[in-house]
């Protein structure tokens, strides 16, 4: 190892940062875990404790339950939408190809505060667009962002906008690499455009599918400046999610080692189910 | 990298070694008092000064008069905006990166002291202690310590549009228990056709008219012993006329300090904004062309002849105990916040409602303000501060007051159900989510 120090001197910089700022930050927050600190005064060894008090934290599961329904309302709307339009832009016929894909993923480079002004207009109870037209057609207007019934519908729809060019990028490279031999083959032997979509484009997309879920798992569980900018979380904890809760622990009640102990945990969870994710796709492909 | 070159280790380590030392020498603590030997135009300093929006306008606009006493200490006022306090907290854990001066809500001030992070101001503040509101200085001082020095408060009392109360044909003088309020409140809703309410009340946040009602009546979240005293008669007469409020249907659902809120000063949707002082700053920000318009009555009293004001809000300036320049700084704080006319200017200019008593006797205090069609406002806003009732704030205050926020939120979607069942259950959850006892019941007063 000494003979060849200098090669391992090149390679050094890259382990120098991630020891620092990956790998030390990582151990780190696995031992305050066990531990109470706030950041100022004396660490304190807390043991199971931190686990025990999450084990009864009725916030913790709260924002467990508006993450899985927020995920619930606005995934399978988006997942569709990102598809369709995929499959619209990916056709021969259409004309501002170029256009229309630009468009579709400005939002995802919109910046959230510019973002969230807008749609708190439109969601505006009082004064809002959305319940000015509502209004206009006789409908009751919809108390969006000040109920807690309808928070976490309010905030799907700010997903789906956002989200939805995003994975339509994504699907249409998928789309986009599906060679056209196969749709030929099948044309020739008489397919009809259902039985190709079938067939040959849902099989194929599978992993496309697949990485598209992962990503969405991941960012909705750790989902926070839509939250934060539209609702900062209410009324009360409607739509508090993992992400803000977590931020709400570590940042405002600097409640460290307790963060670090919720992060850690559902940590362990969103492994698990990736892994689980990850499984289907390696079972479907035999 | 291997066991060799042992020189290296060695110069490495005299590196490492030396320059703690010298950071240790930079942080090492400097006397507070200004010393008798140097006059005020010799101090020599280069302050940095982290607030926020207004608070930091209006203390750069102090620098240049501060110049003319203190020539030679350089102030840098840094509008440092969102996340003040989660970077302030920050730089206290490193200990390094903090500024000289930071302003901190006076509801924070305790969460701080305890750190033992901030310089202990207590030799040369304690002459002042007389200067200042009794509830606001006990904020303030931890373990009879004083870490921080008042600046602003936040005296309620009530905004209203004259020219919806002259339409409507309501009398401001007329109210003056908040039984008035919601009667006139009733008045005009019902004389504006159902257009006007009385005021915005976001039902998703609850907790700042909550707190004004807790602390006009006495009442405490935490008591002496930094016990959950949440669940006393006080707080059920606080939710008694939230319940009214509610259900005479004389509030808008508006969320606060959002755009559809601060629309809400130029249109004829509310007519009232039970707030503090500093909100008239707010409302001439974002509606300078309602100048006028406005006027101001007392806060409404629990019963007849009761407390008719109380606070809410209010800010405290602060010296981190890493601060190398003590004295310096020291002597922008005094200068800014326990001179008269340093505090009169921050009134006048900005709306900063002087926290340091002395000023009250001032002229300024009985001008007539325009903004308010020439009423003498200040001198309402004054009236009986030194009697309302202090908050034991503890260091879990803004955490108690997240989870009251959401509990007033569910109560409201589930239908505003019994005042007993939500303050038990507001209790225990705050005595588990704090890990601190319950108070002893006080004797109930016959309810």
């Amino acid at each position: 190892m000494w003979r060849h120090r200098h090669f391992y001197l090149f390679i050094s910089p890259f382990f120098v940062l991630f020891g620092v700022f990956g790998l030390y930050p990582l151990l780190f927050s696995f031992y305050l875990s066990f531990a109470r600190w706030d950041g100022l005064t004396e660490l304190t060894w807390a043991g199971l404790g931190n686990f025990a008090t999450l084990a009864h934290d009725e916030v913790f599961f709260t924002s467990l339950w508006n993450t899985l329904a927020i995920g619930i309302l606005y995934v399978p709307p988006m997942f569709i939408g990102a598809f369709v339009f995929a499959i619209i832009l990916n056709t021969a016929w259409l004309k501002f190809r170029g256009f229309f894909r630009a468009a579709f993923f400005m939002p995802v480079v919109t910046p959230m505060v510019v973002v969230s002004i807008v749609f708190i207009l439109l969601y505006g109870e009082e004064a809002g667009l959305l319940n000015y037209l509502a209004t206009r057609i006789g409908a009751k207007p919809i108390p969006w962002l000040v109920s807690e019934q309808w928070s976490k519908p309010a905030i799907a729809v700010l997903l789906v906008w956002r989200w939805t060019g995003y994975n339509m990028v994504l699907m249409l490279a998928g789309l986009q690499s599906i060679s056209h031999e196969y749709y030929e083959a099948a044309k020739i032997e008489g397919a009809g455009p259902f039985q190709r979509m079938w067939h040959i484009t849902l099989p194929l997309m599978r992993p496309i599918f697949i990485f598209c879920s992962i990503m969405s798992l991941i960012g909705t569980v750790y989902m926070f400046d839509e939250v934060f900018v539209l609702t900062q979380g209410g009324p009360g904890t409607s739509s508090t999610n993992f992400g803000l809760y977590l931020f709400n622990v570590s940042f405002v009640d600097f409640k460290f080692g307790y963060a670090s102990c919720m992060a850690y945990t559902v940590a362990f969870f969103v492994f698990i189910t990736s892994l689980f994710i990850l499984r289907l796709r390696r079972s479907g492909l035999n | 990298m291997g066991s060799g070159a042992p020189s290296h280790n060695t110069a490495l380590a005299a590196i490492c070694v030396s320059s703690l030392a010298l950071i240790g020498a930079t942080f090492a603590s400097e006397p507070l008092a200004l010393d008798p030997n140097v006059s005020a135009a010799d101090l020599t300093g280069d302050i940095q000064v982290w607030g926020w929006n207004i608070a930091a306008a209006s203390l750069d606009k102090l620098v240049p008069p501060f110049n003319e006493i203190y020539p030679k200490v350089r102030v840098h006022v840094n509008m440092t905006g969102a996340n003040l306090q989660s970077r302030f907290l920050l730089s206290l854990s490193a200990g390094v990166g903090a500024p000289d001066i930071s302003q901190l809500q006076l509801a924070e001030a305790a969460r701080y002291s305890r750190t033992r992070r901030l310089t202990d101001l207590t030799e040369v503040a304690r002459k002042y202690e007389k200067d200042f509101p009794a509830s606001f200085w006990k904020n303030c001082v931890f373990e009879d310590k004083v870490y921080s020095i008042p600046w602003d408060m936040g005296p309620c009392a009530v905004f209203y549009k004259r020219d919806l109360f002259a339409r409507h044909e309501i009398d401001p003088a007329s109210i003056e228990t908040w039984d008035n309020y919601i009667a006139a409140g009733k008045l005009l809703l019902e004389r504006s056709g159902g257009r006007v309410k009385m005021l915005a009340l976001g039902t998703g946040n609850m907790e700042g008219l909550f707190e004004i009602l807790l602390q006009q009546n006495g009442g405490q979240m935490f008591d002496d012993e930094d016990r959950i005293a949440i669940n006393s008669p006080q707080a059920r007469r606080v939710m008694s006329v939230i319940r009214k409020i509610l259900e005479a249907g004389i509030s808008a659902n508006l969320t606060p300090y959002t755009h559809a809120f601060y629309a809400s000063f130029t249109t004829e949707l509310v007519a009232t904004y039970p707030s503090a002082a500093w909100f008239g700053g707010t409302i001439k920000d974002y509606a300078p062309g309602t100048s006028g318009n406005w006027g101001v009555f007392r806060l409404p009293a629990m019963e007849p002849g009761g407390l008719r004001t109380s606070n809410l809000g209010g800010s405290v300036l602060v010296i981190p105990d890493q601060c190398p320049q003590k004295a310096a700084a020291w002597a922008f704080i005094e200068y800014t916040l326990c001179t008269r006319e340093a505090q009169i200017e921050q009134y006048r200019n900005f709306d900063l409602f002087p926290a340091f008593l002395p000023t009250h006797s001032d002229p300024f205090f009985d001008a007539p303000d325009p903004f308010y069609g020439g009423q003498k406002v200040r001198r309402l806003f004054s009236q009986d501060i030194e009697r309302i009732p202090p908050l034991n704030r503890t260091k879990d205050w803004f955490e108690a007051l997240r989870y009251l926020t959401q509990s007033l939120s569910k109560w409201y979607a589930d239908g505003m159900g019994s005042t007993e069942d939500f303050l038990a259950q507001l209790e225990d959850k705050l005595s588990r989510r704090l890990g601190r006892d319950v108070a002893p019941r006080e004797p109930s007063e016959g309810s």
